[in-house]
């Protein structure tokens, strides 16, 4: 205990940790309120710089990224009605159009503190929940840990974008393509098709970036003629004591609710801010007001989507399973950086996980300032002509994919993996769910692997292990909960 | 319902058995090595087996409720599209640096910008500052090519 309150405090007195807080806040922020750079392109794009760094530096880099740029997404969402992030998608329901009634500063000052303390809240449950979660997890042996990724990779059905088939779909691809490269056990090669550059199996690094830079450097150029209508603002305004009241609960519901659904593995901070939003309609005593600029409705969306941050983490750093599309890259960096997830990393590297919390906490403070201060000037970035934006994030996208590996292939995943993804999305499968599928595709099969050996090849024995088996409930109910649950409101209407 | 709405599910029903099929020529490993666990080629193909019942159920989706088409892609993308494949001839050819430039140059003038010294800046001043960011700071050595061959020495 004492070596973690030890740790949280380190970071505040480490001047080069809180230096790369803070310049990495003001990149979080500007990507965040670029429309269609959101936290996940940042964290992939970004990837590729911190590798030079320590882990622990390298983590804090990634998780302020993360932190500040879903923050970041209200600024647009609220002064030009386009959310930078998928998570801002609610904000812009109230607060573009408190906006337009010329209380923008308002607007962006319920969002900064509600933001805030979503986030701070968050990291506190993580400080607590994470070591606790990872003491029942240290009791996981393979035919747990083969249950649980299965109940991950079935919580993809519940991901927002697309629909349920497709998402599993897009699971089952990620996990295939886990099986390029030689197999564990044996050796022998699975399509890698005579490239020895493939015998480790695919990158994660050009994978992510080829998947969501990429793809969504394909899917802006449907727009890139478009123009965009800015709402004037003259300073942030922090809340009055009259909102104070008004918004209280609101944040504090949103919260809880960000942080639950953000532990939860394969959602994120865009289910948190929708769940957020309707829950904070649904409890107010203005409800007239949603739609038309209620300072509740935007309170409800960015509590509950910073909070989903800290929430995602638990299972990230804990179970290795990734709460969400950035918490995946998180988990890249873990492992490129040699940081092994999972519930050892809370014995091995207490220290360097409680500093990497700190940074979060650290990064939740450092937007709280920059928010308040220089919303205004960060607003005005996103109005750089994307003729100009998305080259660099070409150059960038190509450029740090071939820096980890220095390999042309990688640059080759990326293009392949961009066109993919374009395509994927046309055709309405999310991209996440591969992202993910990719991750956890290893640890299903060895793990798959493992438990036959223990079992001597008895696959049903996996069945009378009681943890493993409450997994596979989960999985069973995440699956096919909401159709029965249809099926049973159906019959009872009949 | 028209063909055109279960292109999708065409395309992943062929990947799916075009994958099984290459999952079945793997070698097969000795039992001694296996012991009990399974053959490598076995998760693919139990994954392609799932895959080809998925897509079964969203064939029946879509035959239920038929999504509406897509817009059609647009020339700017397919553009997008041939300048990536650009990039790479580029820099397999030439240099990765004069690549990156030349692209980011026409793809700046494709997605419309109309100011050709501002794309051309841009074109030259991100890679530059990028190139020099990761060579000096992070230490990573670049492919050989024209530019780089004249800066290594």
């Amino acid at each position: 205990m004492i070596e973690a309150i030890t740790a949280l405090g380190s970071v505040f007195f480490d001047p080069y940790l809180l230096f790369l807080i803070f310049a990495t806040t003001i990149i979080g922020i500007v990507i965040g309120v670029l429309p269609g750079l959101g936290a996940t392109t940042g964290a992939a794009l970004l990837l590729p710089f911190t590798l030079t760094m320590s882990p622990v530096h390298a983590i804090a880099v990634l998780a302020t990224i993360y932190v500040s740029a879903t923050f970041a997404g209200s600024i647009t969402a609220i002064l030009i009605n386009t959310p930078g992030t998928s998570a801002a998608a609610a904000t812009t329901f109230d607060g573009f159009p408190l906006a337009q009634r010329g209380q923008a500063g308002r607007a962006l000052g319920i969002a900064v503190m509600s933001s805030t303390f979503g986030g701070v809240a968050s990291v506190i449950v993580l400080c607590f929940a994470a070591p606790l979660l990872a003491r029942v997890a240290y009791e996981f042996r393979p035919p747990e840990y083969f249950a649980l990724t299965i109940f991950g990779l079935s919580m993809l059905a519940s991901i927002s974008a697309g629909g349920a088939v497709k998402n599993l779909i897009g699971g089952v691809f990620g996990v295939w393509l886990s099986t390029i490269g030689a197999e564990r056990v044996t050796a022998i090669e699975r399509f890698m098709f005579g490239n020895y550059e493939l015998y480790e199996g695919l990158g994660f690094v050009p994978v992510m970036i080829g998947l969501f830079a990429m793809s969504e450097l394909l899917v802006q150029s449907k727009i890139a003629n478009q123009a965009v209508e800015f709402v004037k603002m003259k300073a942030v305004q922090l809340p009055s004591r009259e909102d104070y009241k008004k918004i209280w609960k609101t944040v504090l519901r949103s919260s809880g609710i960000g942080t639950f659904i953000g532990i939860l593995p394969a959602e994120g901070a865009t289910v948190a801010s929708m769940i957020g939003y309707s829950e904070a309609k649904r409890w107010s005593k203005n409800k007239e007001e949603f739609g038309k600029g209620s300072i509740e409705g935007i309170a409800g969306a960015e509590a509950a989507n910073n909070a989903a941050t800290g929430g995602a983490m638990v299972p990230t750093m804990v179970l290795g399973i990734p709460g969400s599309g950035t918490t995946a890259i998180i988990l890249v960096g873990l492992m490129v950086h040699g940081l092994r997830p999972g519930p050892y990393l809370f014995t091995e590297q207490v220290y360097s996980v409680y500093q990497i919390f700190g940074s979060m906490l650290a990064a939740n403070i450092m937007f709280l300032l920059m928010g308040l201060y220089a919303a205004r000037l960060f607003a005005r970035i996103s109005l750089i002509p994307i003729s100009l934006l998305w080259p660099i994030v070409f150059a960038l996208s190509v450029i740090g994919a071939y820096a980890l590996n220095s390999s042309l292939l990688d640059i080759w995943i990326v293009l392949i993996f961009g066109v993919i993804g374009f395509f994927a999305r046309r055709f309405g499968f999310a991209v996440a769910p591969i992202a993910v599928g990719l991750i956890l595709g290893k640890m299903v099969e060895v793990n798959l692997q493992n438990s036959l050996k223990i079992f001597h090849g008895e696959w049903w024995q996996i069945f009378t292990q009681p943890l493993a088996v409450f997994f596979l409930i989960l999985a069973f109910l995440g699956l096919c909960g909401p159709a029965i649950f249809a099926w049973i409101v159906k019959d009872r209407k009949a | 319902m028209s063909i055109k709405s279960q292109i999708p599910t065409i395309f992943l029903t062929l990947i799916s058995l075009v994958i099984i099929y290459l999952a079945l020529q793997l070698k097969l490993s000795p039992p001694m090595i296996v012991g009990d666990s399974m053959q490598p080629r076995a998760f693919p193909i139990f994954l392609m087996v799932l895959n080809l019942i998925l897509t079964a159920i969203l064939a029946i989706q879509i035959y239920r409720n038929p999504p509406k088409e897509p817009a059609p892609i647009l020339r700017i993308t397919w553009l997008t599209m041939v300048l990536m494949v650009l990039f790479y001839a580029l820099t397999v050819s030439i240099d990765m640096f004069v690549g990156i430039s030349v692209v980011m140059f026409l793809m700046s003038l494709v997605w419309g910008q109309r100011n050709i010294l501002v794309a051309l800046a841009n074109a030259i001043l991100t890679p530059f500052f990028v190139f020099l960011l990761f060579d000096m700071v992070l230490r990573i050595r670049f492919p050989r090519g024209l530019i780089t061959n004249w800066y290594y020495g």
